[in-house]
């Protein structure tokens, strides 16, 4: 397996990394090789210590072309979306791996759904809509990439830019 | 996983934006791109559109490669299906950009950003496929009323009508009995077009008869402009009407004008036209305090309705024509015992526009302040209290518009609107095509001319 090679420095700042942390919608995107372009919801995510890779759960069950589009090609984006507050960020890298899922992240993806009943609870759902958006049932398996690119999601005037050095 | 197929308008509680879809786009260098965005319109079985905001990276995306990918989720269960669709074109005018539009305003507001949200257009995209990605763990969906029962009922009660006032009660009764709509209102286009008028609501403590919209003004106007439903979800200022600032206002202060009924602050509005044969004929209104009241199929069952009763509404007006030309004009009846002792009732006319004054207080204008006036100054030359609908036809000094108006609905909107208002002029229907003036003051006629 190559190693992952992170950018020098993170576009991410301390802002980005809270969001990250917080009970975030999040969903990844992948494309195949005729550019065709598929999605599906994450079940949770964990952003590495220097903010420079990011690791992403998606359910085995109805991820089956995003995976194999991420393990032929490795191009993949991400939103993370804050549902009470609509605030959004999106991650962007080219070198996304498949790999198992490990213990401590079906743990991770656990937390992750019990918190996201409370987060869509307040706007009045109910926690049945969490568990089945967020059902692990069949399995999972988690995706690390490099954060190559990090941009602004929020509505409104400043959504579409890009964060961080790269410019 | 085989994915069975779904169709498209099965899942059209996931368009309502309760819960806002993602989209997944694809750059010509093959970087892939995912978003949330904040609507989703279903057009019809086999398209869907989206809003389009802002110069985006999607849009960009869209326009060099077609081919995109949708998340949309139920919002009573999380049942999340997966959308295929390619972009064919934007629309920046149309029924379905005007759709979009007033539902955009709505979800604005509740974002609490009404100045960021603005449509530039509607993205048609041909859908492709439809798969579910996440299944309901149980059939956790609660029984919400049938709409087609409901439609059932209310189509039989609509077609029982025989008179355009008993087609109007029926449809309101419609509402409020077979579908639980409390508020509501029915208008109809006038003969120039250019307005509709209100001749029935329920729920208001008045009729609003006479109370005008103009067209392309609120959910009512652009429903009648369109020719298509405009259904908003949440309360939002920009397609609120502003009746709020004459509300305890004194009528004759705000001139020739009738307030619109209506709730102060809506939560949900749903407006369709009444059409047949190509022809508007006016438009429906319901409306609730709640957010979220009407859904799709109260959209489909109100707007079938309401094609009914377009057609019924034709026949009964032409059929009104042809019943009262076949009787003769009644005999002038004696004169009637001038109630003396009240004080007189001004009643002014003014020739520009047909308005009638009753002690100063603007009464009503057009076609059915000409009708008035015409029948008390019969009654002041001769006593009669006794008429026709067909002389009224006849009449040289009523100027009916040469196609499209409707005297029967003039004469309904002006019965309404003088028992709105107490007034001592009233009419009363005493058989087919024929109706009585009861007047319980002596009158005192003027006239402005032109």
């Amino acid at each position: 397996m190559p190693a992952i090679l992170p950018p020098p420095t993170s576009p991410l700042g301390p802002e980005q990394a809270a969001l990250l942390e917080r009970r975030v919608s999040i969903v990844v995107a992948s494309r195949d090789a005729q550019r065709r372009p598929h999605l599906m919801r994450a079940l949770g995510c964990r952003l590495c210590a220097d903010g420079r890779c990011m690791t992403l759960l998606l359910p085995l069950r109805g991820a089956a072309q995003v995976l194999e589009d991420l393990r032929s090609n490795g191009a993949i984006a991400a939103v993370f979306s804050e549902p009470t507050t609509n605030r959004s960020l999106q991650l962007k890298g080219d070198d996304a791996q498949v790999l198992p899922a490990t213990a401590e992240d079906e743990t991770l993806a656990a937390e992750h759904l019990e918190r996201f009943v409370a987060e869509i609870g307040e706007l009045g759902f109910p926690a049945s809509v969490a568990q089945t958006i967020l059902c692990a049932e069949g399995g999972i398996a988690a995706v690390r990439f490099s954060v190559r690119e990090a941009y602004e999601q929020t509505p409104g005037p400043r959504a579409g830019v890009r964060l961080g050095d790269g410019g | 996983m085989a994915a069975a197929t779904v169709r498209l308008d099965a899942i059209r509680a996931c368009l309502e934006g309760t819960v806002p879809g993602v989209m997944a786009t694809c750059a010509p260098d093959g970087t892939p791109n995912v978003t949330v965005i904040s609507q989703v319109e279903y057009v019809d079985a086999g398209h869907v559109a989206l809003s389009f905001q802002f110069f985006s990276k999607t849009r960009r995306n869209v326009l060099a490669n077609p081919v995109t990918e949708l998340l949309v989720v139920h919002p009573l269960h999380g049942a999340t299906y997966r959308i295929a669709a390619r972009y064919l074109r934007t629309d920046t005018d149309g029924p379905v950009f005007e759709r979009m539009k007033a539902k955009l305003a709505g979800i604005a507001s509740h974002e609490g950003m009404a100045d960021v949200f603005r449509l530039r257009g509607a993205d048609i995209y041909e859908v492709e496929s439809v798969e579910q990605v996440a299944a309901p763990r149980h059939d956790t969906l609660p029984a919400s009323p049938n709409r087609l029962s409901a439609l059932r009922r209310a189509a039989l009660r609509v077609a029982a009508a025989t008179d355009l006032d008993g087609l109007f009660e029926a449809l309101l009764d419609a509402l409020a009995q077979d579908f639980g709509i409390g508020h509501a209102m029915l208008l109809l286009l006038e003969a120039g077009g250019g307005r509709l008028y209100t001749v029935a609501s329920r729920g208001y403590g008045r009729s609003g008869a006479g109370a005008e919209v103009a067209l392309g003004d609120g959910v009512i106007g652009t429903a009648a402009r369109m020719n298509t439903p405009i259904r908003i979800n949440h309360a939002t200022l920009e397609y609120r009407y502003a009746r709020t600032m004459r509300e305890g206002v004194a009528e004759a202060l705000v001139g020739r004008e009738i307030p619109l009924p209506g709730l102060a602050d809506p939560g949900s509005q749903l407006a369709v036209p009444l059409a047949c044969g190509g022809r508007l004929m006016g438009v429906l209104y319901a409306e609730s305090p709640q957010e979220l009241r009407f859904d799709w199929d109260d959209e489909d069952a109100l707007l079938a309705l309401a094609t009914q009763a377009a057609a019924q509404l034709g026949a009964l007006a032409g059929g009104g024509a042809a019943d009262d030309a076949a009787e003769p004009v009644p005999p002038a009846s004696a004169a009637a015992p001038a109630p003396a002792a009240a004080p007189p009732l001004r009643v002014c006319h003014y020739a520009a526009d047909d308005s009638v004054f009753l002690d100063d207080d603007y009464l009503i204008k057009g076609v059915a302040g000409a009708v008035l006036w015409k029948l008390l100054r019969d009654h002041a030359t001769s006593g009669r209290t006794d008429f026709s609908n067909r002389e009224l036809r006849l009449a040289p000094d009523i100027r009916l518009p040469e196609v499209g108006d409707n005297l029967e609905a003039r004469l309904v909107l002006l019965t309404r609107r003088l028992t709105d208002r107490q007034a001592a002029v009233q009419l009363q229907k005493t058989g087919r095509g024929r109706f009585r003036l009861c007047v319980t003051r002596p009158l005192r006629l003027s006239h402005v001319p032109r």
